[in-house]
């Protein structure tokens, strides 16, 4: 492959003089040396894929807290709604800190805008996909370093119109994550529709650039900048599913995008894509134009369809290289693995109608969404039976980072299987809209991708730092969230079943759905609990930074390019420049070393060495 | 050190899970302590009196109608306050009375409180009798024995304040995000509401079936919960039970009158004791010694009291007389049928110099008569910010545009009769009754009803104001 | 420990079985008033989708069941062959061709016919052409969504008593209610939804309906109730600040009844407040 050896002299100039400067690194002195950098081109405005990577990942997580906050406001209403709020009741004292309904809208909305697009699209694909990217396939950075700082900082501006959101009247944007017209392109049509909806929509816009930016750059460098032998049939998966990803991501962006900025000119500057003619609102003079609300459910989920994978798949790549690590055992079916990850992807893109089964849309298209959407389950079944094959004769080590992966699959099914519920149309119409949504969506976005990334932020962070994270904080966190979580959301599956419609303030005043209080109390206790128990992770992950155990280049014997470089790696990463022998989930190989159960990407040595079989 | 205390740390927690699972718990119920009390708040003037007089006004309304937490149920005020009350009945023992009721407003129920409004048991001191069941006969039990026992005609009061308390529950669920924990419609979204919703503080309500210079009825404010106000954000409560709608409508009206007791006070204090005023005595030669001696005179033992009962008494006579069969417009005949005779006598009536409904509501009945593009002057004298019509509550009105078939009010025809017989109070809508008869009255109803089906052609305007049925005759001659 | 990390692992499944098993006693389950626990839809519609979900739910809880064991399964030996001296080296293995293969055609197969299963249910929901053929362009009222209530008109009744047919248009004769939908039971009606704002959606989680009523587009929706009731209609997308505050009913009445009712609400809606009409009948 002729683009490989181009790579391995680096493609830019500075790199061959890194590899000589990373011998210190060994020692732990922190990250890169010399060439006179600032603190600030170093630690702030640095181009350093591992530094961006980090950056992101301490951003998400102060987001993650910012998210969890508003969640648990939201908690707080469902069971005591008629009473003080902590905290967020301040803001109604005369009311003696019952929050009002609008109030309540904006927690639900802001909640998942703050979660989806600052903690989860950018912990998998900002700070996981920035760090692991080029360490993972040998490369000393990403294909475009200043692209790579810039999509970083496109996300504070993002942060600060989303803070602007919360400043403006409302308190923030309200009309949900999903911002249907014409509650979203009305400002007369909720107190968080007027210019808190405007800072949203804009902030959306510096998520969906941020994300571009790095889409674009972990294509190229994925394609371009793999170390001598590592085809792509060797890359471990997750730079398969980082890889899946941005393409998903390059081709679902624009759209949203441009439905953001169609919104946006709808609001602003009197155009009608979404708005109909003849509505009256609020008292207002009446709408002209004849727009179409659908249209922006169409162009919102052909989007934020694809935007649940781009928000799983990287989890689903992370855990797959964590479970083969952890049970000394290669990954179960790497091929399938792959080319279900794609068929996700690609079917991904079909399916977007079944967010519309309720709303006015041509029945037989109906149809054909609801086929490919239950058809989208088969490659996802494929990879759970993969994962437990993966764990099936493995020598597991009960480790964090175990557990958190073994999480990962056992929600994942849950998740999974109450997806073919609403696939199913007629059943759909029942439970759309109920907390049966609400139930499925967090056990695929919390109970497998955040339990992946604890993992994952256990597993990589000796080499992100230099230090081991504490097993036992590690396990009582796990412990905690997965108590809590399992006791939040699962009852919710019970709930929407019952008919409890989401966004509800006030559930309460429904003599149907009255008995289920003790339920909602129950649940918002286990949330508070999970909610504490994050603490427990950010405490381990601050205080391991100065008390960790310090560690080699390879403290889980894992066998991916990136554990050959020293930990933490200095700028430009690898001491020695890397070659890969072989896939990465050599683990117990009869091949390997005499003695060691791991084989690494880069080892030369083994009995009887050969050019290792496609497999 | 930090590190020595992160191994202790790491050792607590993972030595004893049960206790950091417990600490974690606590601190999570640490969160739902602090709670909050909601708080009347005062309206607008209340800040220009001088500390004193706001000290009074303050404490009088707390003594007299307590703090939305812990309402006061005043006798005075014609309300339904307790969930029963009567007099005792016969043969009263220790353990159990029968009662002859004067009121019922809920379902008595184990656990509500009695309080004895007159006989021996006024003065005890003792715990207060709690009821513990209803036998068959009806009779009272009480947990435990009364401290004497009552003579019969003893009025008793059982829930007492029962009534607000649930309506304050309710208010709080349903209504106080909009009306104001003090119905002064300033809840955190009225704001962008528009029309605004409904202050309280003042006691006019705007839909009423009610003569023109009477307060609204407690069936009128029933009607407007049950059935919302269309095109606006005053949504159909039809679902509440009556005993819920009933508490409602009481709280509003406790709300209503603690505002208007406020407001008087506060008007009649401004005279002579708001901060400007009392700058103006000192600076007429006056002392602020003189006037703070002046001013504690006057309420402690002056006439102040006086002069507070009888804004009381004359609040009370309002709503009292609001709910007399005399208050409610009943017309004087019957609705004739809507002929194209009446419509258009209606339509000349609307058109009509004297009514002058065009006016406001022009001659298309779009709402958009002349006043709606016209300064007018607010209470004071001066000019309104914006052209337009404005209500007592100093917020902008429409004039309703009559051919959307939008009745805030309601579309019965006695809901348009009493609209034009009574007027729409607070606002700038004149009440027609007396100066119109009852048959005109019914004539531009019968007018108003047609307006949303009229027929209209591009270059129809003044020529309509001619009666339709007059073409009608003179086609049918020809 | 690791054996408390399996039976963690185990205690989900467990307790999710449990809490579903014990769901329709308690109350968590499907809304209503009939059927062995009150859960039953009360529609034959409703009674077909309640089906499908029936369906759904055992074969999605034997393959709940399967990986969970199968994964207790895997976490146990694993465990095994992981503790201290146990000596035993991971199974080196690939994956098994075989084996990807049957899990990949088997549930394909599976779920194929779970889709295919449902198609004449959507059809007969959603097809106008499927619509039953009493309620095909024969609307008996207009609900109109507005934030946050619902404003329900009716057609009224001509010179001679008979009903009229619902126009497109408000006609003078229309009669109007608020929260308050009554039609015929026992009988397929049709309604016409529409929305004055923004987005709603008209659920009647009793009957298993659901639509949105999309700004702008006028939607026919039919429904059957099995017998006069009560039951709940709410909104179902989030229209607001005051989503929460849609509460309606939906009464289904016999059909002399409902158009005594509709004969009723023009008594009401023609009162003239002069009190003698009352004394005359």
């Amino acid at each position: 492959m002729s683009s490989i050896s181009s790579t391995a002299t680096g493609s830019h100039g500075s790199s061959v003089h890194d590899h000589v400067q990373g011998h210190d690194l060994t020692h732990g002195h922190g990250h890169g040396h010399g060439h006179g950098q600032s603190f600030i081109s170093k630690y702030v405005f640095s181009t350093d894929h591992k530094v961006i990577g980090i950056q992101f990942l301490c951003t998400t997580l102060l987001m993650l807290i910012v998210g969890g906050a508003l969640a648990l406001g939201v908690r707080w209403q469902l069971a005591w709604g008629m009473e003080t709020m902590p905290f967020f009741g301040l803001l109604f004292k005369t009311e003696g800190g019952q929050i009002s309904p609008d109030f309540y809208t904006m927690l639900f909305t802001m909640h998942a805008t703050v979660m989806i697009f600052l903690v989860i699209i950018p912990v998998l694909a900002g700070a996981f996909g920035n760090f692991l990217i080029p360490l993972m396939i040998g490369a000393d950075d990403m294909a475009f370093p200043v692209l790579n700082m810039l999509s970083y900082w496109f996300m504070w501006p993002a942060i600060g119109f989303f803070g602007l959101s919360f400043l403006s009247a409302g308190y923030g944007a309200a009309a949900g994550w999903t911002s249907y017209p014409l509650l979203s392109a009305l400002a007369e049509a909720a107190p968080g529709s007027g210019w808190a909806q405007n800072w949203w929509l804009i902030g959306l816009t510096f998520v969906g650039v941020s994300s571009m930016m790095g889409s674009v750059n972990y294509m190229t460098t994925i394609i371009n900048m793999r170390a001598p032998g590592m085809t792509l049939f060797r890359m471990p998966l997750t730079i398969w599913a980082m890889f899946i990803t941005a393409i998903l991501q390059a081709f679902a962006l624009p759209v949203l995008t441009a439905a953001g900025f169609m919104l946006v000119a709808d609001r602003l500057l009197g155009t009608c894509f979404f708005i109909p003619a003849g509505i009256i609102v609020n008292n207002a003079d009446p709408t002209v134009g004849g727009g179409q609300p659908l249209l922006w459910q169409h162009l919102f989920w052909f989007y934020s369809h694809p935007a649940v994978y781009i928000m799983l798949l990287p989890a689903m790549g992370m855990v797959s290289d964590m479970l083969s690590c952890m049970a000394r055992k290669p990954i179960f079916g790497y091929k399938p693995m792959v080319y279900s990850m794609a068929a996700i992807a690609g079917l991904g893109f079909i399916v977007w109608g079944h967010h519309m089964f309720t709303s006015g849309m041509n029945p037989a298209l109906g149809m054909t969404f609801m086929v490919s959407t239950v058809m989208i389950a088969l490659p996802s079944a494929v990879k759970v039976f993969n994962w437990i094959g993966t764990l099936w004769g493995g020598r597991l080590e009960f480790n964090t980072v175990l557990l958190n992966s073994v999480a990962f699959v056992s929600m994942f099914i849950i998740g999974g299987l109450s997806g073919i519920f609403m696939a199913a149309v007629p059943v759909d119409i029942y439970i759309h809209d109920t907390y049966f949504i609400v139930a499925h969506f967090h056990y695929v976005l919390f109970g497998a991708t955040l339990f992946g990334v604890f993992g994952a932020i256990q597993f990589w962070y000796p080499k992100m730092f230099g230090r081991m994270m504490s097993e036992r904080i590690g396990k009582l966190h796990f412990l905690l969230t997965f108590i809590g979580f399992n006791g939040t959301f699962f009852p919710m599956h019970l709930l929407g079943v019952a008919g409890m419609p989401r966004r509800y303030a006030n559930p309460y005043m429904y003599p149907y759905l009255n008995h289920l209080l003790d339920m909602n109390q129950f649940m918002t206790v286990c949330a508070i609990l999970m909610g504490l128990a994050q603490f427990l992770l950010l405490g381990n992950f601050l205080f391991s930074l100065k008390f960790g155990t310090p560690c080699g280049r390879n403290p889980w014997n894992a066998n991916g390019l990136e554990w050959a470089a020293p930990s933490p790696p200095g700028h430009g990463n690898f001491d020695v420049p890397p070659i890969c022998y072989r896939g990465p989930y050599e683990y117990s190989s009869p091949g390997a070393p005499e003695g060691e159960d791991h084989w690494m990407q880069t080892d030369p040595r083994g009995k009887g060495w050969k050019p290792p079989a496609e497999h | 050190m930090i590190r020595s205390v992160f191994h202790r740390l790491l050792t607590a927690v993972s030595g004893r899970p049960a206790a950091a699972l417990a600490a974690l718990v606590l601190c999570g119920a640490a969160q739902g302590c602090g709670r909050q009390e909601a708080q009347f708040t005062h309206r607008a003037g209340f800040e220009n009196l001088m500390p004193e007089a706001q000290s009074y006004v303050h404490e009088a309304l707390e003594q007299h109608f307590g703090t939305p937490t812990q309402v006061v149920a005043w006798e005075q005020l014609p309300i339904k306050l307790h969930a029963a009350a009567g007099a005792v009945g016969a043969a009263p023992d220790a353990r159990s009375i029968a009662v002859n009721y004067s009121q019922q407003n809920l379902p008595i129920e184990p656990g509500l409180q009695t309080a004895w409004l007159s006989g021996p048991l006024l003065q005890s001191q003792g715990d207060p009798a709690w009821v513990e069941a209803v036998d068959v006969a009806g009779r009272i039990m009480f947990e435990q024995p009364l401290a004497s026992v009552p003579a019969e005609g003893d009025r008793v009061a059982i829930g007492p304040g029962e009534v607000l308390r649930y309506g304050r529950v309710l208010y709080a669920e349903h209504c106080q995000h909009c009306h104001g924990v003090s119905g002064d419609a300033q809840g955190p979204t009225a704001s962008y509401l528009n029309p605004r919703p409904r202050d309280f503080r003042r006691g006019i309500f705007k839909f009423t079936t009610t003569t023109a210079s009477n307060r609204a009825s407690r069936a009128d404010l029933a009607r407007v919960i049950e059935n919302g106000v269309p095109g606006t954000y005053m949504p159909s409560f039809k679902l509440l039970s009556d005993a819920e709608s009933m508490a409602i409508i009481e709280y509003v009206l406790f709300l209503s009158m603690r505002g208007e007791v406020e407001y008087q006070l506060v008007t009649q204090l401004g005279n002579d004791y708001s901060n400007q005023a009392v700058k103006d005595r000192i600076d007429g030669g006056e002392t602020r010694k003189g006037i703070l001696d002046e001013f504690t005179g006057m309420v402690n033992g002056g006439d102040m009291q006086e002069q507070f009962n009888e804004t009381v008494e004359s609040i009370v006579t309002r709503w009292v007389e609001a709910n007399e069969p005399e208050a409610i417009i009943v017309p004087g005949a019957k609705r004739p049928p809507a002929t194209p005779e009446s419509i258009a006598r209606g339509r000349m009536l609307y058109l009509s110099q004297d009514l002058n409904c065009v006016a406001c509501h022009g001659e298309a009945a779009l709402g958009d008569g002349p006043q709606s593009y016209s300064i007018t002057k607010n209470a004071a004298g001066e000019d309104n910010p914006t052209p337009g019509l404005y209500d007592e509550w100093g917020n902008l009105v429409k004039p309703r545009n009559l051919t959307q078939g939008i009745y805030r009010g309601g579309r019965r025809p006695i809901d348009l009769f009493a609209r034009l017989h009574g007027g729409i109070k607070g606002t700038p809508m004149p009440a027609f009754g007396g100066k119109k008869t009852d048959e005109e009255l019914w004539d531009l109803v019968n007018y108003i009803l047609s307006v949303p089906f009229e027929v209209r052609h591009p270059g129809d305007g003044l020529k309509e104001a001619r009666p339709v049925v007059e073409d009608v005759e003179q086609v049918a001659t020809r | 420990m690791k054996k408390f990390w399996i039976a963690l692992f185990m205690l989900v499944p467990i307790l999710a079985l449990w809490s579903c098993y014990v769901a329709p006693e308690r109350g968590w389950w499907f809304p209503g008033t009939t059927g062995p626990y009150g859960g039953e839809a009360a529609s034959p519609m409703g009674r077909r989708i309640d089906d499908l979900f029936y369906m759904i739910l055992a074969i999605t809880t034997v393959t709940f069941i399967g990986t969970q064991l199968a994964l207790g399964y895997v976490l146990w030996t694993g465990a095994r062959r992981g503790d201290a001296g146990s000596g035993e080296k991971a199974w080196f293995s690939h994956g098994s061709h075989n084996l990807e293969v049957i899990w990949s055609i088997v549930p394909a197969g599976i779920l194929l016919f779970i889709a295919l299963y449902q198609m004449d249910v959507v059809a007969a929901i959603r097809f106008k052409s499927e619509f039953p053929e009493q309620v095909q362009n024969r609307p008996l009222a207009e609900v109109t969504a507005r934030q946050f209530e619902w404003r329900i008109r009716y057609p009224g009744f001509d010179a001679n008593g008979n009903l009229l047919p619902l126009m497109a248009d408000p006609q003078p004769t229309d009669l109007y209610a608020v929260n308050d939908l009554r039609l015929p039971a026992a009988q397929p009606v049709m309604i016409n939804l529409r929305t004055d704002d923004v987005q709603h959606a008209f659920f009647l989680p009793e009957l298993r309906v659901k639509q949105d009523a999309v700004p702008g587009l006028t939607i026919p929706v039919w429904f059957e109730a099995d017998r006069a009731d009560e039951f709940t209609l709410l909104c179902a997308e989030l229209c607001g600040w005051g989503h929460y505050k849609m509460r309606a009913r939906f009464v289904a009445l016999r059909e002399p009844d409902f158009l005594q009712y509709l004969r009723d609400l023009q008594a009401q809606q023609d009162y003239d407040g002069v009190p003698d009409a009352a004394d005359e009948e």
